[in-house]
């Protein structure tokens, strides 16, 4: 009868040290380990503009497309810069011209006798030989300026990446500096997870990372580095230049999110990254002295 | 297994499958044991219950995130 009885109480108390291992297991895993839900795909956007105004006259590329950097996106009706280079040209011939005429009037006249001309005409004359020159210096930067416009016509990519949202059509007028597609650096993609203050001191650079797309993929990558700083809500300043503070609770406080940049190892064939993408990130921190 | 599933758009995290699951397997272990009578061999019977239940959903739970 006491054998049975003292199996019993054993037998009980067994499974509650049992439960109470696991349970601390399990706080340990999911409340302190550093991992976080809210993660991001990101990557470099470029808002590509055209630098020169114009007519939409060509589209070399679809929306979503695959590029190349120096592939040609789209090109602004070049017409108007030609003729304007065309005038520009024309313009330096006439800046030659004119340069060499002084040129050549002054060396005459630097020759000539003091009884013939007077230095004050000798000095005009060398003054307008290198005026002549500054001219012609001038109509020379208008030219490459005119090439330059004529060579901005064409809009290529200036990285390999993806283009995205293009909306413009052959015919729009597309005004310089506004921008009429986003082009997705593809060697950018990076993930930001947003990790509570309290387990930053629990993860460092260099860290391996385990990260677990909403869509099932699943990546490898490293903490790449850690914010210095994020935005101080109570910083804020109200009307008269007077403190903004917002009033808490002494007892409950958020803590505050911190965006720790990770570097992907390697994307796997057939997980397709998409900048915004929500994922969770594992940091397994590796085994550390003290 | 991953640590969120997705239903209907809305993601959930997999510990609450398993909290389900776990109260589920203890009452049907529990009534399992009750039918067998070898409730007579514990000291303490919601006790157990309790320490079962734990036992299962930190199982679960560790199943997930213990890697």
């Amino acid at each position: 009868m006491n054998a049975v009885k003292a199996l019993r109480i054993l037998m009980t108390l067994a499974l509650a040290t049992a439960a109470v291992l696991v349970g601390v297991a399990l706080w340990g895993h999911y409340m302190l380990s550093p991992w976080t839900r809210d993660g991001r795909v990101r990557a470099d956007v470029v808002n590509l503009a055209p630098d020169v105004a114009g007519l939409v006259a060509e589209i070399a590329v679809h929306d979503n497309q695959y590029v190349r950097q120096g592939e040609l996106l789209y090109r602004i009706d070049p017409e108007r810069y030609r003729l304007a280079l065309a005038e520009a040209e024309a313009r330096l011939q006439a800046a030659d011209v004119e340069r060499r005429l002084r040129a050549r009037e002054a060396a005459r006249r630097a020759h000539l006798d003091s009884q013939v001309i007077s230095s004050e005409n000798r000095d005009a004359s060398s003054s307008q030989a290198a005026a002549a020159d500054a001219r012609y210096a001038e109509a020379l930067a208008a030219r490459d300026l005119a090439r330059l416009n004529l060579a901005r016509t064409d809009v290529r990519a200036p990285a390999d990446g993806y283009v995205t949202n293009f909306n413009a059509e052959v015919g729009d007028y597309a005004p310089a500096g506004k921008a009429l597609l986003a082009l997705i650096d593809a060697h950018s993609f990076r993930i930001v997870g947003y990790f509570e203050e309290t387990k930053l001191p629990k993860l460092r650079e260099g860290d391996p990372v385990r990260i677990e797309l909403m869509d099932g993929g699943t990546l490898r990558g490293r903490v790449e580095s850690v914010p210095r700083g994020i935005n101080d809500h109570n910083d804020a300043v109200g009307r008269s230049m007077l403190a903004d503070v917002n009033p808490t609770f002494n007892w409950v406080r958020l803590a505050q999110r911190v965006p720790v940049r990770v570097r992907i190892d390697a994307v796997p064939d057939g997980v397709r990254l998409v900048a915004g993408q929500t994922c969770t990130v594992i940091v397994e921190p590796a085994p550390r002295a003290g | 297994m991953p640590r969120e599933l997705a239903l209907a758009g809305i993601l959930f995290p997999t510990l609450l499958l398993v909290f389900v699951a776990a109260a589920a397997l203890t009452w049907l272990l529990d009534t399992l044991s009750a039918r067998l009578g070898l409730q007579r061999f514990l000291w303490h019977p919601p006790l157990v219950r309790l320490a079962l239940f734990v036992c299962l959903f930190g199982a679960g739970g560790l199943l997930i995130y213990g890697r």
